[in-house]
């Protein structure tokens, strides 16, 4: 016996919670593209695809982060900090989606916790739908995880063979709260077979990982990442990049003090105020990119920072992505040429 | 067609006449193109040319690391070789020093549409191949009509279009970095003092970043859509590029990659261009 839940009850609970108040994030369609975005109708959830073009990532980090208002005047500084942290419902996310939660939250509450990310956290509630499809960029297999991972997630919904349900999983208490709070839209009932769909482990991780700290220099950094462009689409779409910038826009009589998204891919990440650069070339803001994603990230979290999802392939604009160099240097420092012709 | 082009690309590297040839390769797995820099004959047998090959390779002229691999041999679609006679006109390269492979398809983008070599080999000639292939095509009234559509809407309701589309802008800077018209060093957005355009992805930033880019290729891009095929947001970004080409033929009779011995129209003067702005 299971838990069950009909699409058509998934989207009369989206309804229900929208008239709640609940802020509900799901993929939804624009033009052709599918982005996860704040829903205004339960009807405009698109289970669809096989993923958004974008992350969750934004919902927790922001794209453009308010850290404060100020105010100069006679008596001083005058702060305002925002207070809008809303009841989030995620409807949709994808078990590499909810995992970069995981890793996100090593970093965020590292050395110096960042609070808005966390309360972010707690107001949300996530629901991920476990794959029934892949495509040649996924790779979640790779770096240990599988549709079914349960990381990150307080529900997950396993699509069934039979069509038009899901087996319901309560992962956290969060969930099991979800469950409760809706309890008559859920069923008892014996599940059958599942329909899942997972990608073929493509690259050994121990391996790339090897190839990384033994091969600061290498001409592969210079071939393999000549046509990289230098712009932050992948690091953008990635659930896991959390680079960011601090700006402050406005005047002497007042302004706010922004936290943005930034990319170790721009040619000016690591210009230095006199003028050098460490990482002057493309080579080597992609060997920083790998290197921290799956040597520097792992030693010190545990986990790499890539969940194997593929969006920086899919949108790369000349092809890159991430997983064919690695299935490159996974392959080991003597097939590094050879492995880019199949 | 594609055995003449290996065969034209291993020639010039055997030769000396170009260090490195830029062209498209296949990536492993689902064979999508990619850019490809050969600098050994035998790996001239990596090069492909398929109508999905429609990315502009002008970009990597600009670059430096590519620059430092010597003398370059560019696989030229028609939009490339527009966007190589630009970057000519602004003194970015030397028409001398060029050598470029010309290359064309019946339908960019559509799959199994015939493929050929140009016959031109200077950029004088390939420019007149191309002239004939493309000049009076690209802003016709079937091209321009999403632009005229716009148009036709009231302010309010423009901006409002604008303002959708620019709120899914993530300011990766795909477009400007697909460009091969956007090659300063330091881009105005990259300048903090002053900060001319907001860095942040808020709604005025992303509107102010388009524009001052709408702009700064008025009478420069080549139209080749560079820039909204690589942003991951589908935002059609050709439309403010096309308008814009549209007013400087119409008003200077001038569009841009046809001619790099011609003056640059917004860095040039005729007498008879129209003033009545300042009537």
């Amino acid at each position: 016996m299971a838990t069950l839940l009909t699409s058509a009850n998934l989207t009369a609970l989206v309804g229900r919670a929208l008239s709640q108040q609940y802020r509900v994030v799901g993929p939804r369609r624009d033009g052709e593209l599918t982005l996860l975005a704040p829903l205004a109708a339960a009807e405009q959830l698109n289970l669809g695809v096989l993923m958004a073009r974008n992350s969750i990532k934004e919902f927790f980090f922001p794209r453009c982060e308010l850290l404060f208002h100020y105010t100069l005047g006679r008596g001083g500084v005058a702060l305002r900090e925002p207070a809008d942290f809303p009841r989030t419902l995620i409807v949709g996310s994808r078990a590499c989606d909810a995992a970069s939660l995981e890793r996100l939250d090593r970093l965020f509450g590292w050395d110096y916790r960042d609070s808005f990310y966390f309360k972010r956290r707690e107001a949300s509630t996530v629901v991920t739908v476990v794959c029934d499809r892949c495509d040649e960029a996924c790779f979640c297999s790779s770096v240990g995880l599988d549709p079914r991972s349960a990381a990150g997630s307080d529900v997950l919904l396993v699509p069934l063979a039979a069509g038009g349900t899901y087996r319901v999983a309560a992962v956290t208490a969060k969930g099991e709260a979800l469950l409760a709070e809706w309890a008559d839209l859920f069923t008892a009932g014996e599940p059958g077979p599942e329909r899942v769909a997972a990608p073929p482990v493509r690259f050994d991780q121990a391996r790339a990982r090897e190839f990384l700290a033994d091969n600061f220099e290498h001409p592969l950094w210079q071939e393999q990442f000549r046509a990289c462009l230098g712009c932050g689409t992948c690091t953008y779409l990635c659930p896991v990049c959390h680079c960011f910038d601090i700006v402050d826009e406005g005047s002497l009589a007042g302004g706010a003090r922004l936290k943005n998204w930034d990319s170790c891919q721009f040619a000016l990440f690591t210009r230095h105020t006199s003028g050098h650069n460490p990482r002057p070339g493309q080579d080597a803001r992609w060997r920083q990119r790998l290197r921290h994603k799956f040597l520097y990230y792992p030693d010190r979290f545990g986990a790499a920072a890539c969940v194997g999802c593929g969006r920086c392939e899919r949108a790369c604009p000349v092809g890159i992505g991430i997983r064919e160099p690695l299935q490159a240097l996974a392959g080991g420092a003597e097939s590094v040429g050879g492995a880019r012709r199949d | 067609m594609i055995d003449q082009l290996r065969q034209r690309a291993r020639e010039l590297l055997e030769t000396g006449q170009a260090a490195v040839v830029i062209g498209y390769g296949e990536r492993a797995g689902d064979g999508r193109p990619v850019p490809l820099f050969v600098t050994q004959p035998a790996e001239t047998a990596r090069l492909v040319f398929t109508p999905a090959c429609v990315d502009n390779l002008a970009r990597y002229l600009t670059r430096k690391d590519v620059q430092a691999l010597g003398r370059p041999a560019l696989v030229a679609t028609p939009p490339t070789i527009k966007a190589v006679a630009v970057l000519v006109q602004e003194n970015q390269l030397a028409a001398d020093g060029l050598v470029l492979i010309g290359v064309c398809c019946e339908a960019p983008g559509t799959a199994g549409t015939a493929c050929a070599l140009l016959a031109g080999a200077t950029l004088a000639e390939l420019e007149a191949e191309v002239a004939g292939r493309l000049r009076g095509q690209e802003l016709t009234e079937a091209a321009l009509a999403r632009v005229a559509a716009l148009e036709a809407q009231s302010a309010d309701e423009r901006w409002a279009f604008w303002e959708a589309e620019f709120a899914r802008c993530i300011r990766c800077y795909a477009c400007r970095q697909a460009c091969p018209l956007c090659y300063c060093e330091q881009c105005i957005v990259e300048k903090n003092q002053p900060q001319w355009v907001p860095s942040s992805p808020h709604p005025l930033g992303n509107t102010l970043f388009h524009f001052y880019r709408a702009f700064h290729l008025a009478g420069r891009c080549v139209l080749c859509d560079a820039c909204a095929e690589a942003c991951p947001m589908d935002i059609p970004l050709g439309l403010l590029n096309r308008k814009l080409a549209r007013e400087v033929r119409d008003n200077f009779a001038y569009e841009a990659g046809y001619d790099h011995t011609a003056p640059p129209a917004m860095a040039s003067y005729r007498s008879s261009d129209q003033e009545a702005f300042i009537r």
